[in-house]
């Protein structure tokens, strides 16, 4: 263990940095904005400068900066994300109610899309250069190129307007109230054409991804070896060839499970599901500041934490990390 | 270098995708700024024929002040073009001074910029940009530089692992022995034979560039006083129902511009990456 111990201290400590630079990111970001808060809260309505600069005493603002930041830093740290003035309560109890409904959304679709892609991409390297793999090619191309709000409206014109096979907006019917098994059908009724979108993107990626590695993984020596000690292709290809071929591709569904919180933006506004996308829309039209800030940092505190957790796994299970 | 250009042209013309999408690329980026110059065509343009259908006086029907959209289309890929084109050479030029830099000296230089670039890998750098556009300004410009800021960390490992290997190479260490400067090491005999997979990546990087601008003025954090397709696609997005035409066709622009790109990229990617071109030649 002696190997490992090291390379995890020193990922801790390049995770811990980068923490800290992503919440000073977001501080002096707000600090340096033109105005401050009690300005752009207040500031068009018709208020005394004694008033203001009472509030100003009240949150702290005529402190030094150095102490403001020190106050901000600690309050982050210990869950504190700020007081939306806009929707009058915690930044923290907004993310909570909108954080599981972004998962609900994205880890059915990112787990469907890697299940996919891997079985797409192999078909893709094991049939190269025949129609079936030109076939996956233009697909994921397709898919790969799409911006998910537009396939979003595409889907929307097909399926909700002309058929009215499916809803188009939100995550259950408005006025109803369904109980226990309606509920539930009603909210996967909403999923199946937000979560289409996000499928296709996400399976476009890993089907080329495991192409390409797949690809790469069959022109080296060891599958030779194999070969000559009398191994069936069958053996070859799915126990050794995609065996190998699979850790860039666990490598990027981790780092899309650790980005799942920022993903979704464009379709969760197209569709009007109320999840952390949605939640930055409207905080930027309502120019609600504090909350805009607490979802780069917690969306970027979810990446760095998994990245973290990813390459420790790896360290652990492949040797040849640790002494590169 | 011609006779590794006439290579490289010889197994990209293979690539008919990427040749088809290369040649409509070109044609769309002489024909949309021609048409819009030569026409002088208002993209504000407002007439009594609101939410039209695609007809023969407007190929893309009208919106709901009653503009045509396909000039206000032709308007935003031309936006878009120069977004790619700005944010790809930004990205391009920070990737090849700093990768350079870091793979040239190392020491304490390489390990600060090498570690910022693994940084702004993993910081959600969409976010970013979104935040600091929406806080201070979304000025087409400034959008520009933060897109260009935030997207160049691959070029820069690239181009840093390539000097990595050519410092060490014969030619190089000659043109060192009679006195070559570090200045004319670097632009002379290094840089040049680091662009091949660097040159892969351009598409790439407008295709991003100009994903990342039309989700930008699509959440409204835009420049409001220039025509951009993600804009379009916002306030087009209520008539979605009655008028699909509206968001419709902006968004197929962008589809279509990102889609050529990536085609684009790919073929650069088999001509110009040596670890591909043995399998596809």
């Amino acid at each position: 263990m002696t190997g490992v111990a090291p390379y995890i201290l020193g990922r801790l400590l390049q995770s811990a940095v980068l923490l800290v630079f992503i919440v000073t990111i977001g501080f002096f970001v707000i600090r340096t904005a033109p105005g401050d808060p009690v300005l752009y809260l207040y500031g068009a309505q018709n208020i005394s400068a004694e008033t203001l600069a009472a509030l100003r005493q009240v949150w702290g603002l005529d402190r030094p900066l150095a102490e403001q930041y020190w106050i901000y830093v600690t309050n982050v740290a210990s869950g504190n994300l700020g007081y939306s003035q806009v929707n009058r309560e915690p930044v923290s109890a907004i993310l909570l109610r909108n954080v599981p409904n972004t998962l609900l959304l994205m880890a059915p679709s990112i787990l469907l899309a890697a299940a996919g892609g891997v079985v797409l991409g192999t078909i893709a390297c094991r049939r190269l250069n025949t129609p079936a793999d030109y076939i996956i090619g233009a697909v994921s191309m397709v898919g790969y190129s799409m911006p998910p709000f537009w396939l979003a409206i595409v889907l929307i014109v097909i399926f909700a307007s002309t058929l009215r096979w499916l809803p188009t907006q939100g995550m259950s019917t408005l006025g109803a109230s369904y109980r226990g098994l309606a509920h539930v059908l009603d909210v996967a009724n909403h999923m199946v054409l937000p979560v289409a979108v996000l499928t296709w993107w996400y399976l476009a990626a890993f089907a080329r991804l495991t192409r390409a590695s797949m690809i790469e993984e069959s022109r080296k020596p060891y599958l030779l070896t194999a070969r000559m000690k009398g191994l069936t292709e069958t053996r070859v290809f799915y126990g050794h060839a995609l065996r190998n071929a699979s850790r860039p591709v666990l490598t990027m569904l981790g780092v899309y499970l650790g980005t799942m919180l920022a993903g979704a933006v464009m379709t969760e506004v197209v569709f009007a599901w109320p999840g952390m996308g949605r939640l930055t829309f409207s905080a930027i039209v309502q120019r609600d500041y504090p909350v805009v800030l607490a979802v780069f940092i917690v969306s970027g505190v979810a990446v760095v934490l998994t990245n973290l957790i990813i390459d420790v796994l790896y360290s652990l299970v492949d040797p040849r990390i640790r002494y590169a | 270098m011609h006779s590794v250009l006439a290579d490289v042209w010889r197994v990209f013309r293979r690539q008919r995708a990427a040749l088809a999408a290369l040649l409509a690329l070109l044609a769309i980026a002489v024909a949309s700024p021609s048409v819009v110059i030569l026409s002088q065509l208002d993209p504000e343009a407002i007439s009594v024929d609101v939410l039209g259908r695609p007809s023969l006086a407007h190929a893309m029907g009208t919106d709901y002040l009653g503009r045509d959209i396909l000039g206000r289309v032709l308007h935003g890929v031309n936006t878009s073009l120069l977004v790619g084109a700005a944010v790809a050479g930004l990205a391009l030029t920070i990737g090849l001074v700093l990768g350079a830099t870091a793979g040239f000296y190392r020491g304490a230089i390489d390990h600060v910029i090498m570690r910022v670039a693994d940084g702004l890998m993993i910081v959600p750098t969409f976010f970013l940009v979104l935040t600091v556009a929406f806080i201070f300004s979304g000025r087409l410009a400034f959008v520009i530089v933060l897109l260009g800021v935030t997207m160049w960390p691959q070029i820069a490992r690239i181009v840093r692992a390539e000097v990595l290997a050519l410092k060490e190479e014969a030619f190089v260490l000659s043109a060192r022995a009679v006195g070559a400067g570090d200045v004319r090491l670097m632009f002379r005999q290094i840089l040049p034979n680091t662009l091949p997979p660097v040159v892969a990546m351009i598409a790439l990087l407008a295709s991003s560039g100009i994903l990342a601008e039309a989700s930008l003025s699509f959440l409204g954090v835009g420049d409001p006083n220039v025509v951009s397709l993600g804009q379009m696609l916002t306030s087009g997005l209520e008539y979605v129902t009655n008028a699909w035409w509206v968001p419709g066709f902006p968004g197929a622009a962008i589809f279509v511009l990102v889609i050529l790109l990536n085609m684009l990229g790919d073929g650069l990617n088999v001509a110009l990456n040596p670890r591909l071109r043995r399998g596809a030649s």
